[in-house]
C-alpha cells in the first residue's frame, strides 16, 4: 500500500502528464494540424513556365513583353489570352510536345476562354496599390516582393486560405508569419516595413493606400 | 493514472498554454477580420482594364458631352468633358448618376413583356421579339385594313426633331394616321412666341453668356432651365473673377431658390404676375423713350397706333402706358414701383441686356402672353438677334430622307382630324395636346383611339394631365410603352417592347434647345445591351417590314444608324461646320469671327467616323443683326400686335372678330390686348375662400422629374427637411404656416379642387407667404423601393386650366387649402 505522501506524489506527477500532453497535443493541432487544415491547394490551370519564355530561353521574351504599363500608368497585370495567343494562335499547330501547351491551344485558345490564373499576390478591394509609384519612383525590382518567378520552371503551388480566400503567399508559407526574405510575406505590416524604413512621412498614413 | 476531473483541467489547461504558444489563435482572429470583409453583400469594386469613353449624355436634350469611366465592362464613373463646347466639364447630377439608370436591376425591363393579370396588375410575361413584334404589326395591320389607321396613336418624350422622333413620326404618317403627339414642353412655348411675334420657325437660340445684364423671369439658371451643363459652365464666367465685365443677373422668382440666392438681385413677385412685372418695365422704357429708335421705327409693328379696314387699333406704346403704370403694377405684382422704374433703366442701360422667361428646368410649358410679355422687353431694346439676346437662326442642315411613300388607306388616315384637335382652328398653335386625348378616349362616341404607342416618355406620372391619362386608359384597347423602365405607365401598358437605356444606344440630339449656335451630338453606346433590349428606331423598321406594303417601303433602312447617317450626310454635304471637340477658348466668344467653316474630312465616311468618336458637329458662327431679312411676319417686322393670333383668332371665330374667339378661348382681355402680350389674371375655378394659398410646383437639379425616375444617387441629396423616409416636405412661409396651427415637421394634408394629397411642412423664409411650395419628381407608384410609395406627386391635384394660346394645361395656378392632419 502507499503512503499519502507516495499517493500525492502520483497524483502531481499525473497531473503533469496530463498537462504536457494537453500541451503538446496543442503544440501539435496548432503548428501542423491547424495549418494544414486551413489552406487548401488548388492547381493553377496551367502550369506555365517561365524559364521556357523567359530572356534566357529559345523564345527569349522580356519580361516587359507581358508584364508593362499602359500609357495612362496602370499596370497589365497577369496578360490576357491575347498575350498568350500572339504566338500560340493555332489550335493546330504546336511548338512543343508538353502536354500543358496542348491544354493551353485546347481548353483556352480555341474556345477563346480567358485563363482563370490563380494570384498569388491579391490584395483586398480596400488596397490602393500603384505599380507605377513603385517600380518607377520608387525603383523596386519586382522580386522584392514577387520573389523571382523568373527563374520558376513552375508556377508554385496556390494555396488559399479557406476563411479568407487569399493566397498563402500574403501571409507567408511559414505559419508563423516569420520570414526570411521580403518576398516571403505581403501583410500590411510588411508594407508599412518599408514605407517606415524609406522615412518618407507622407507615405505612411493611413489614407496613402487605404482611399 | 486516471481521467479524473482534476486531470482533465490540467489537460486543458496545457491545452490553452500550448494553443497560446502555436500560431492558431491569433492567425485565426486576423482572418476572421478579413472574412468579415468578404462577405457576399459587402459592395466591391469592378475590375478590369480602366478605359474612358467619349460621348454626350442624352437624359435630356442639353447634350453634356460625358466621358465614361469603365473598369473592364463595367461603367464606374461619368464626367463632363472639358472639351465639348456645350457643357466645357459641367455635368449635372443626374447625368453623374447614370450607372444607376444603367445597372439598376429593379427597375429595368429585361425583354419584351405581355401583360397576363388585369391592367394595374404590374403581371407580366416574357415573350419572345418576334412574338412581340407580331402581335403588334398584326394589330395596326388590322386597323388599316378596317380604313381606320387613325386610331394608332403616339406619345413621344424623344427630343424633337431628333432622329427617333422623326421615325416615329414617319411610321404614323406611313400608316395613315395624323395623331403624333409629343409630349408638351417649354422650348414648344418658345418656339410658338418667336413664331407669333417673329414669324421664324426652328430653333430660339438664347445668347445668355455674351449678355451683360439679364432679367431672368422664373428661368432656374441654377436648378437646370437652359441645359445644366451650358449654365453651370456659363455661371463661371458671371460669377467668376474674370477680368471681363461680369454679367449682372436679376432673378424673378416667388422663393429664394439657389438662383435667387446666387444672383446679383432677386425680385418676388406674385407668381402668376410676372407678364404685368415685364410690361411695367416696358412701360417705363417707353415713357423714358430709351427704346431703340432704329428697330422700332424700321423693323417693328404695332409699336404705335395703326390702321386697317376695320379702323384704328392701339398700339403697343399707348397700351402699356394706359394700363401699366409702375403704380398699377405694384398693385398686381407687389413689386414697389421704385424698383420697377430702376429696374427698366438697368435693363434700357445695359449695352447687351436680354430678358429671357420660363420656369424651373424649363421642362413644361408656360404662359404664352407671358413669354410674350418679356420677349417684347428684347424687341423694345432692339436687342433681337444681337449679341447677348434671343436670335433667330436657320435649323441644321441635315438631309431629309426621301418622302415615304403612302397608299390610299394612308392618305385618307392622314386628312382626318386629329384626336386632340390640335392645330384645328380651335387650337390654331397647339402641336400637341395630350389632355384632349384624354377627353378622346373618353368620349361617349364611340372610341377614336384603339391602340397606343408610347416612346420615351412616362405620361402617367410627368405630365400634368398624368392622372387623367391614366383612367383613360381603361378605354383604350391596346397600349404598348417602349420604355426600359418599369415605371407608371409602362406598368399599365399591354405589350412592352423595351429600349435601351441611353449608355446602350446610339441617339441624337439636334440643336439643344436654347444653345446659341448650331450643333448636333451624337451619342455611341458605352456599353453592349445588358438584357434583351432593342433599340426602338431598330424596332420601328422591323415593325414596318413586317407591316409590309408602303409602310414598309418607307422604312427601308436595315438599322437605325443608317438612317442617322443619311441625315448626317447634310451637314457633310453643307460644307460647313466642324467635328470634333476641342478646349480653349469657349464657342461663345467667337460667334462674329466668321471662322471655323473648313471642311477637315477627306470624305464623308472619315466625317461620320470622326462624328462618332468626338460626340458633335457644329458651326462657331452666328450673323447677327439682319433686321431685313429675318422677320417672316406678315408684315415681315417684329410684331408687337401679333398678326397670326388675329388671324387664327379670327379664323376660328369664322369671319367674326377675334374678340368673339377670345372668350371662347378663355381669353380675359378683350380688343387689341388679345393680340399683343399683355398681363391676364389667371382663370381659375377654385373659390378663393374656400382654397386660399397657391400651389406652386419647383423643379430640383438634384430631383430627376422629367421621363426618368430619380437614381438612389440623388435620393440621399435629398435634405431631411425636403424628404424623410416616405414623406414629401412642402415649403411654406413661417407666417403663413402659423395661421394654419402648422409648425415645422407638421404632417397636413393639401386640397385642391381636384384632390388632396398628405405631405409634411417646411418652414421656410424664403417662400412667399400665401404660396405652398412642393417639389416635382417624387410620388411614384411603380418602380422600385427607391422611389415607389416615396413622396407624393403635385400632378395629382393641379388645376386643370387650359393656356388660353397654346391649350397646353395650366400648371402653376392651382388653388390649395392646408389644414393639419
Amino acid at each position: 500500500m502507499e503512503t499519502g505522501q507516495e499517493q500525492e506524489r502520483k497524483t502531481k506527477r499525473d497531473g503533469w502528464i496530463f498537462f504536457v500532453v494537453g500541451l503538446i497535443v496543442a503544440l501539435v493541432v496548432g503548428w501542423v494540424v491547424f495549418p494544414l487544415l486551413l489552406y487548401s491547394e488548388q492547381r493553377q490551370p496551367l502550369n506555365y513556365s517561365h524559364v521556357k519564355h523567359g530572356p534566357e530561353s529559345g523564345v527569349g521574351l522580356e519580361c516587359e513583353e507581358c508584364h508593362f504599363f499602359y500609357e495612362d500608368g496602370s499596370f497589365s497585370g497577369i496578360p490576357g489570352l491575347s498575350k498568350c495567343k500572339e504566338c500560340h494562335e493555332d489550335p493546330e499547330s504546336l511548338y512543343t510536345d508538353s502536354p500543358e501547351e496542348a491544354k493551353l491551344l485546347e481548353a483556352f485558345v480555341e474556345p477563346n476562354r480567358e485563363i482563370p490564373w490563380l494570384v498569388y499576390s491579391r490584395q483586398p478591394d480596400c488596397v490602393y496599390f500603384p505599380h507605377i509609384a513603385h517600380v518607377k519612383m520608387g525603383e523596386i525590382e519586382c522580386k522584392v516582393c514577387h520573389g523571382d518567378f523568373a527563374s520558376n520552371d513552375t508556377l508554385l503551388a496556390y494555396k488559399v486560405n479557406r476563411l479568407t480566400r487569399y493566397s498563402i503567399d500574403i501571409w507567408g508559407r511559414n505559419i508563423a508569419g516569420y520570414k526570411s526574405n521580403t518576398w516571403d510575406r505581403m501583410k500590411m505590416d510588411d508594407c508599412a516595413e518599408c514605407h517606415t524604413r524609406e522615412a518618407k512621412e507622407y507615405n505612411n498614413a493611413c489614407f496613402v493606400c487605404h482611399k | 493514472m486516471e481521467l479524473d476531473r482534476r486531470n482533465f483541467i490540467k489537460f486543458v489547461a496545457g491545452g490553452v498554454g500550448g494553443t497560446l504558444l502555436s500560431p492558431l489563435p491569433w492567425k485565426l482572429v486576423d482572418d476572421i477580420a478579413i472574412w468579415t470583409q468578404n462577405w457576399p453583400w459587402v459592395p466591391v469594386p469592378a475590375k478590369g482594364k480602366f478605359s474612358a469613353v467619349n460621348t454626350v449624355c442624352s437624359l435630356c436634350s442639353g447634350a453634356c458631352g460625358i466621358q465614361v469611366r469603365k473598369a473592364g465592362d463595367r461603367v464606374v464613373k461619368i464626367e463632363g468633358r472639358s472639351d465639348f463646347p456645350v457643357n466645357r466639364g459641367a455635368l449635372c447630377p443626374l447625368g453623374m448618376a447614370g450607372q444607376q439608370i444603367l445597372y439598376n436591376e429593379g427597375i429595368r425591363w429585361k425583354g419584351p413583356m405581355k401583360r397576363v393579370g388585369p391592367r394595374g396588375s404590374e403581371e407580366f410575361r416574357e415573350i419572345t421579339w418576334d412574338q412581340a413584334l407580331n402581335e403588334l404589326a398584326t394589330r395596326i395591320k388590322g386597323l388599316r385594313e378596317q380604313g381606320a389607321p387613325e386610331k394608332l396613336i403616339a406619345i413621344d418624350g424623344n427630343q424633337s426633331r431628333s432622329t427617333v422622333a422623326l421615325m416615329i413620326q414617319r411610321f404614323l404618317d406611313a400608316v395613315g394616321s395624323p395623331n403624333y403627339l409629343r409630349v408638351p414642353r417649354e422650348e414648344d412655348t418658345h418656339a410658338l412666341v418667336a413664331h407669333l411675334m417673329q414669324g421664324t420657325h426652328g430653333p430660339v437660340p438664347i445668347d445668355l453668356e455674351n449678355s451683360d445684364f439679364i432679367l431672368s423671369f422664373g428661368c432656374s439658371l441654377l436648378d437646370g432651365w437652359g441645359g445644366s451643363g451650358r449654365m453651370q459652365s456659363a455661371w463661371r464666367e458671371f460669377a467668376g473673377d474674370t477680368e471681363r465685365n461680369r454679367t449682372y443677373l436679376v432673378q424673378i422668382d416667388p422663393r429664394a431658390s439657389r438662383t435667387a440666392l446666387k444672383a446679383d438681385e432677386w425680385i418676388a413677385p406674385l407668381p402668376g404676375t410676372e407678364a404685368a412685372l415685364a410690361m411695367g418695365i416696358a412701360h417705363v422704357i417707353v415713357k423714358e423713350k430709351r427704346y431703340n429708335k432704329e428697330f422700332i421705327e424700321n423693323h417693328a409693328f404695332g409699336f404705335d397706333d395703326w390702321f386697317d379696314a376695320k379702323g384704328k387699333h392701339r398700339g403697343f406704346s399707348r397700351f402699356v402706358l394706359e394700363a401699366y403704370a409702375p403704380h398699377d403694377v405694384e398693385k398686381i405684382t407687389g413689386i414697389q414701383k421704385d424698383a420697377i422704374i430702376r429696374l427698366a433703366k438697368m435693363f434700357a442701360g445695359s449695352r447687351a441686356p436680354l430678358a429671357i422667361a420660363g420656369r424651373g428646368k424649363g421642362l413644361l410649358p408656360g404662359s404664352v402672353y407671358e413669354f410674350m410679355a418679356v420677349h417684347a422687353l428684347n424687341g423694345l431694346v432692339g436687342r433681337i438677334n444681337q449679341r447677348g439676346n434671343v436670335l433667330t437662326a436657320e435649323d441644321l442642315p441635315l438631309a431629309s430622307w426621301p418622302e415615304a411613300t403612302y397608299d390610299s388607306v394612308a392618305v385618307d388616315g392622314l386628312n382626318k382630324e386629329r384626336v386632340d384637335l390640335a392645330g384645328s382652328p380651335r387650337y390654331p398653335f397647339s402641336q400637341g395636346l395630350l389632355h384632349r386625348l384624354c377627353e378622346a378616349a373618353n368620349s361617349t362616341q364611340g372610341s377614336s383611339v384603339d391602340t397606343l404607342l408610347i416612346c420615351s416618355a412616362n405620361p402617367i406620372h410627368s405630365v400634368p394631365c398624368g392622372k387623367d391619362l391614366k383612367e383613360a386608359f381603361e378605354k383604350i384597347p391596346f397600349v404598348t410603352s417602349f420604355s426600359p423602365f418599369r415605371d407608371e405607365t409602362s406598368m399599365m401598358a399591354d405589350l412592352i417592347l423595351p429600349d435601351h437605356t441611353y449608355l446602350e444606344k446610339m441617339a441624337d440630339i439636334v440643336w439643344p434647345p436654347g444653345l446659341q449656335y448650331p450643333l448636333y451630338a451624337l451619342s455611341q453606346p458605352v456599353v453592349k445591351p445588358l438584357y434583351r433590349t432593342r433599340h426602338s428606331g431598330d424596332v420601328f423598321i422591323s415593325l414596318a417590314q413586317r407591316i409590309g406594303g408602303t409602310v414598309s417601303d418607307s422604312f427601308g433602312w436595315e438599322h437605325f444608324e443608317e438612317a442617322i447617317k443619311e441625315r448626317v450626310k447634310g451637314l457633310y454635304d453643307s460644307g460647313k461646320g466642324r467635328v470634333g471637340a476641342r478646349g480653349g477658348q469657349p464657342v461663345w466668344e467667337r460667334l462674329d469671327k466668321g471662322g471655323g467653316l473648313d471642311k477637315e474630312y477627306p470624305s464623308f465616311q472619315s466625317m461620320w467616323e470622326g462624328l462618332k468618336g468626338s460626340g458633335c458637329w457644329y458651326m462657331p458662327f452666328h450673323s447677327f443683326g439682319r433686321w431685313a431679312e429675318i422677320f417672316q411676319t406678315p408684315t415681315k417686322k417684329f410684331e408687337f400686335f401679333s398678326s397670326k393670333i388675329d388671324l387664327g383668332l379670327r379664323s376660328y371665330a369664322k369671319g367674326g372678330s377675334a374678340g368673339d374667339a377670345a372668350s371662347e378661348l378663355g381669353i380675359v382681355s378683350h380688343g387689341d390686348a388679345i393680340s399683343m402680350p399683355h398681363y391676364e389674371e389667371a382663370r381659375t375655378e377654385a373659390d378663393d375662400k374656400q382654397y386660399p394659398l397657391l400651389l406652386f410646383p419647383m423643379e430640383l437639379i438634384n430631383l430627376a422629374s422629367g421621363w426618368v425616375g430619380n437614381p438612389p444617387f440623388l435620393n440621399k441629396t435629398l435634405l431631411d427637411h425636403q424628404l424623410e423616409k416616405d414623406a414629401l416636405f412642402v415649403e411654406l412661409n413661417p407666417k403663413t404656416a402659423s395661421q394654419y396651427g402648422l409648425a415645422e415637421g407638421s404632417r397636413a394634408v393639401l386640397r385642391s379642387p381636384k384632390g388632396e394629397l398628405t405631405i409634411r411642412i417646411h418652414l421656410f423664409d424664403g417662400a412667399m407667404p400665401g404660396v405652398v411650395f412642393i417639389p416635382l419628381g417624387l410620388g411614384h407608384t411603380a418602380y422600385d423601393r427607391y422611389l415607389r410609395g416615396k413622396g407624393v406627386n403635385p400632378f395629382d391635384i393641379i388645376d386643370p386650366t387650359e393656356d388660353p394660346l397654346s391649350g397646353q394645361p395650366v400648371w402653376w395656378n392651382t388653388r390649395v387649402a392646408v389644414s393639419r392632419v
